[in-house]
């Protein structure tokens, strides 16, 4: 094969590869443009301000890069004549004073008014908080009229269409609270109590994580959110704010007999039984978490089995040790056991 | 240097200080009384956080638009009696610097009509 030859085959090989880059890219690009976890993705009325607002930002951003670079260009490979325009006092004076001071006039008081109007308190607000710890959160949900207080862990429970407002703070380190698709981040800090409100105003499930490095977990320190019609919302509520139920089969009693005898409840409450620990996560309801072990797994008997036998393994630097000496009977009966626990 | 230089000096940097002057005082008022919680502490009807804001601005404002007039004729003057290059520099950059004080001036003004008092 001659030079030119071998140049007409690399030269269309390097095209190709060009070609499906871009591709891909795009494709990479997009991705991050929807699903459970995206600020791309807004699903109420503060995410799609600050959505709006990196929207304007960013186009806008590029479109003066590209302008500026193109006119650089132009400055440096144009014939002298044709550029000396550039040179102008009337093109320094539009474009390099008059152009910013108009473009950023305009954004200041557009970038004012989407903050005055983020996390706004609003009457009637349902109120929540969340603790962070590490690696997990403590979520409570306060008395609220006729329901009564409970606690859960790692996942947050929401009604469409009402403004909700979350207390944060921390038992250890500064964590942060953040769910991309409904908004704004917030600080948690040790001995201090900040509050953030947001809306949720489409029903789903959205993934809220911490913003802020926290320790060797902080990576998967995640939690779910479920907005629910306002209805399903209150029957969930309900059913949470209930005590745990009594095992159905021998097998789930054998379970709860070994979460006892084996000192589970110092650590974790589980309501409606002498399990009464603050330390860990309440499990009164714990089998019917979307999750466990703050949003890494689905949560079924399987996932509960491999959890309790092996947390250091899946998380290391967890508070709970590792079960890993409990038989392949006595693990399914208290894996059972939990995910009984609906 | 002469006092004609230093007073040219002076105007140059008019704007700047009266800018600073407006940052120092919206600050030290802002973040006293709101860290203090006298978020709502009104004076004489008029709420105190966002009419320190208004009155550094409009204070700070006139002063600088005073200061960008007076370099802006010394500018134009230039045509009427021989000047140096120094002065012609120096009275073209003090009526730039001058001019964009007044922007910024307004920019910072602005949010004491837009944002609560201690957002």
């Amino acid at each position: 094969m001659n030079l030119e030859a071998r140049w007409h085959t690399l030269h269309g090989w390097l095209g190709t590869f060009a070609k499906r880059a871009a591709a891909l890219f795009c494709m990479l690009s997009l991705i991050g443009c929807s699903g459970v976890q995206s600020a791309l993705d807004p699903a109420g009325g503060d995410a799609s301000r600050i959505y709006w607002l990196t929207v304007i930002m960013t186009v806008g951003g590029t479109l003066i890069f590209l302008g500026v670079t193109s006119l650089l260009l132009y400055a440096i490979f144009a014939p002298p004549e044709r550029r000396a325009w550039l040179g102008t006092r009337g093109t320094i004076v539009y474009g390099g004073l008059a152009f910013p001071i108009v473009t950023l006039s305009a954004l200041l008081p557009y970038g004012l008014i989407v903050m005055r109007d983020t996390d706004v308190p609003q009457e009637g607000a349902l109120p929540i908080e969340v603790i962070g710890e590490q690696y997990w959160w403590r979520v409570r949900y306060p008395a609220d009229g006729r329901q009564t207080e409970f606690s859960t862990a790692n996942e947050i429970v929401v009604p469409v269409g009402r403004s909700i407002a979350v207390s944060v703070t921390s038992a250890d380190v500064i964590h942060s609270f953040w769910i991309p698709n409904f908004g704004g981040k917030i600080d948690m800090i040790p001995g201090r109590i900040n509050r953030i409100n947001f809306t949720a105003e489409r029903p789903g499930v959205y993934r809220g994580v911490c913003a802020e490095f926290c320790g060797d977990q902080h990576a998967r320190m995640a939690f779910d959110v479920i907005a629910l019609e306002p209805e399903a919302f209150e029957a969930w509520r309900t059913e949470q704010a209930k005590p745990a139920r009594e095992p159905e089969i021998p097998l789930l009693a054998r379970g709860r007999e070994l979460f006892r005898v084996g000192g589970c409840g110092s650590c974790h409450a589980v309501r409606g039984t002498e399990a009464s620990g603050q330390f860990g996560p309440d499990l009164t309801h714990v089998g019917s978490r979307r999750t466990i072990g703050a949003g890494q797994f689905p949560n079924n008997i399987g996932t509960l089995a491999g959890w309790i036998a092996n947390t250091q393994h899946i998380k290391p630097g967890v508070r709970m040790p590792s079960y890993g000496s409990l038989s392949g009977e006595d693990l399914r009966a208290l894996a059972g056991y939990m995910e009984s626990l609906k | 240097m002469s006092g004609r230089r230093t007073g040219q000096v002076l105007l140059m940097v008019a704007g700047l200080i009266a800018w600073a002057v407006q940052f120092t005082i919206i600050y030290a008022v802002t973040s006293t009384l709101c860290g203090r919680g006298w978020a709502d502490a009104a004076f004489l009807g008029f709420e105190i956080v966002p009419m320190t804001i208004v009155s550094a601005t409009l204070v700070t404002f006139s002063a600088t638009l005073l200061a960008a007039v007076w370099s802006f004729r010394n500018h134009r003057r230039k045509g009427e009696q021989p000047v140096s290059g120094a002065d012609s520099f120096m009275n073209h950059v003090a009526t730039l610097i001058n001019g964009l004080s007044l922007v910024i001036i307004l920019w910072h003004g602005i949010s004491a009509f837009i944002l609560p008092a201690c957002a």
